[in-house]
């Protein structure tokens, strides 16, 4: 499933940068990125699923992105490609040390101490006067050259970052990911050091966490301390559940389908995150492995007659 | 202090082993040594202290006192990980194996463990070297999860030998097996040894099957070390009989 994945993944991306050119500016390039950096998040809380933990840190990593873009740019005024290295950087160093102090616990302790990381730099954000306090940062812009086309840029460096991520994924160290998920005593027993790659896991994904809320900062312009609640890894659970989890795609299709519902929604007078709940409810009533799930579920049922003839013509 | 004799000639040597569990002294001054190319058993009642031992000689519980060496190196308080990679991996009673995952794949982590730096080709070829050895070649693309029971513990056996360790621990590997298969994995214990001249060290219920291959056997008994020798010393030491062989001959 993954192969597939990989295989049709650059062909796709490139199809949808080329779409995503035709519409250069207003409402709907912020939707094209607004999409793309929900998958990015859905996708980075995803790969930390592939060890078995859910990464409620993933908002924090996200902030740290979104800062780091905001003081370099805005502050220091790095040029914008080393803004988005350092956003990704700043995400993996502090993600290292986060994730090797906390990886030790596991399940509900690790999503609570992610979600109180989370709230703990927020709370920061808004008491340093450097950071804008309350009212955060402005003026967070890309290039002259870029901004013009920034959806097409967004939807490119997300894809690959999503790219990457299947293909290690696909390798033996995402078979490790996996086996740690299934029954991490097997893995100590044959000599994996388990902690150091769980905590290599957790960096991967907030370096790609960290290097999308620059996105989203370069993208708004500005940033504030509310932007970066616990909310966000919620959303980003929403994202993962309905498109599901099972598949690389899941992540993508789950952003694609709640994003756009929340933009109608908006319309109705800002009630968007009712939807975000229904969405949740009904997929997780009823649709257990998520749309990806249904997909693969409804293509064995159309593919079974087919198989049945093929059969009976020989 | 051990003469140095012993501890660099033996595989595993466990010097006065104890482990505390507040108040219940689970393992009491355990002592045992393993050689090179020697089927060792360890046996016992429920709750004599096997598991407890098991797990202090693989790291996965330090010991409250004591001294273990693994070929020469003391290892002592060292992670599961460092004692793997000296060349001891044991099994689990309960689950020894990625449910979710392929037989190939399950076997493929035992092989990344034992070669760490070694490429996709080198490692391919222990997978199908250790579904060989088990007899699951035919069940590569197989969900571990989804094997039978039997199958399950082979599995398990091809996962914990795939980085070829010098001593290889399997707790309970016999259990629900039946006698054809209980009879391959003995055959299976003895080309271990002889074609890649490893040890085992085994925990084991089935005493008829544990008289049959091993050549030494350790009796725990509340913790403590009951009796040791060859199988027909223990078959006929009093001590053992009515501590423990006397009960399952009853039966």
């Amino acid at each position: 499933m993954t192969d597939r994945f990989i295989r049709n993944g650059l062909p796709g991306l490139l199809a949808v940068a080329a779409a995503s050119l035709l519409v250069t500016s207003g409402y709907a390039g912020n939707l094209i990125i607004w999409v793309a950096v929900a998958a990015a998040l859905a996708s980075s809380l995803r790969f930390v699923l592939l060890i078995g933990e859910l990464n409620f840190s993933v908002a924090a990593f996200f902030g740290l992105g979104a800062y780091t873009s905001g003081v370099t740019t805005t502050i220091w005024e790095l040029p914008f490609w080393l803004s988005l290295l350092a956003s990704g950087g700043v995400a993996l160093l502090v993600s290292m040390v986060f994730g090797f102090v906390t990886l030790r616990v596991k399940g509900p302790y690790f999503l609570l101490i992610g979600f109180a990381f989370t709230e703990a730099l927020r709370i920061l954000y808004t008491r340093s006067e450097w950071l804008g306090g309350n009212s955060g940062m402005v003026g967070i812009f890309p290039p002259e050259a870029l901004s013009d086309r920034f959806p097409t840029f967004v939807v490119l460096t997300v894809g690959a970052m999503i790219l990457v991520l299947a293909l290690i994924e696909r390798s033996h160290l995402g078979r490790i990911f996996t086996a740690i998920r299934d029954n991490d005593n097997v893995v100590r027993s044959v000599g994996i050091p388990v902690h150091l790659t769980k905590v290599l896991c957790f960096c991967i994904a907030s370096f790609m966490t960290g290097v999308a809320g620059a996105l989203q900062a370069f993208s708004n312009n500005v940033i504030s301390p509310l932007d970066f609640s616990f909310l966000l890894s919620t959303f980003a659970l929403a994202y993962l559940k309905v498109g599901g989890e099972g598949h690389p795609g899941g992540p993508i299709l789950g952003a694609v389908i709640l994003v756009l519902l929340a933009s109608v929604a908006q319309g109705f007078g800002g009630a968007e995150h009712i939807f975000y709940g229904a969405a949740i409810v009904i997929s997780v009533l009823f649709l257990p492995s998520g749309l990806m799930g249904l997909a693969a579920r409804l293509c064995r049922r159309g593919a079974r007659p087919g198989v049945a003839r093929a059969a009976g013509d020989l | 202090m051990p003469s140095t004799t012993s501890v660099v000639d033996q595989l595993l040597v466990a010097q006065h082993l104890s482990k505390r569990f507040g108040g219940l002294l689970a393992v009491a001054d355990m002592s045992m040594e393993v050689r090179k190319r020697e089927i060792v058993g360890l046996i016992g009642s429920n709750g004599a202290g096997k598991s407890t031992t098991f797990n202090l000689l693989s790291g996965f519980l330090p010991p409250s006192g004591g001294r273990l060496y693994i070929d020469g190196q003391d290892m002592t308080g060292r992670t599961p990980e460092a004692i793997s990679r000296r060349g001891l991996v044991r099994t689990f009673q309960h689950g020894s194996l990625m449910r979710s995952m392929t037989v190939e794949e399950n076997i493929l982590i035992g092989a990344i463990g034992g070669m760490p730096k070694a490429g996709r080709k080198a490692r391919d070829a222990r997978v199908r070297e250790m579904a060989e050895l088990v007899g699951l070649q035919k069940a590569l693309r197989e969900t571990a999860g989804n094997l039978p029971h039997g199958m399950q513990r082979l599995l398990s056996i091809a996962i914990a030998f795939a980085p070829r360790p010098r001593l290889l621990c399997l707790d309970e590997p016999l259990t629900g097996l039946n006698q054809a298969e209980v009879a391959i994995v003995l055959a299976m214990f003895g080309h271990i040894r002889d074609a890649y001249g490893s040890s085992i060290l085994l925990v084991e219920h089935n005493m008829k099957a544990v008289m049959q291959t091993c050549d030494r056997i350790y009796v725990l008994h509340h913790g403590k070390l009951l009796a040791t020798g060859t199988p027909a010393e223990i078959r006929e030491n009093q001590q053992v009989l009515s501590a423990y062989l006397g009960n399952t001959n009853a039966h």
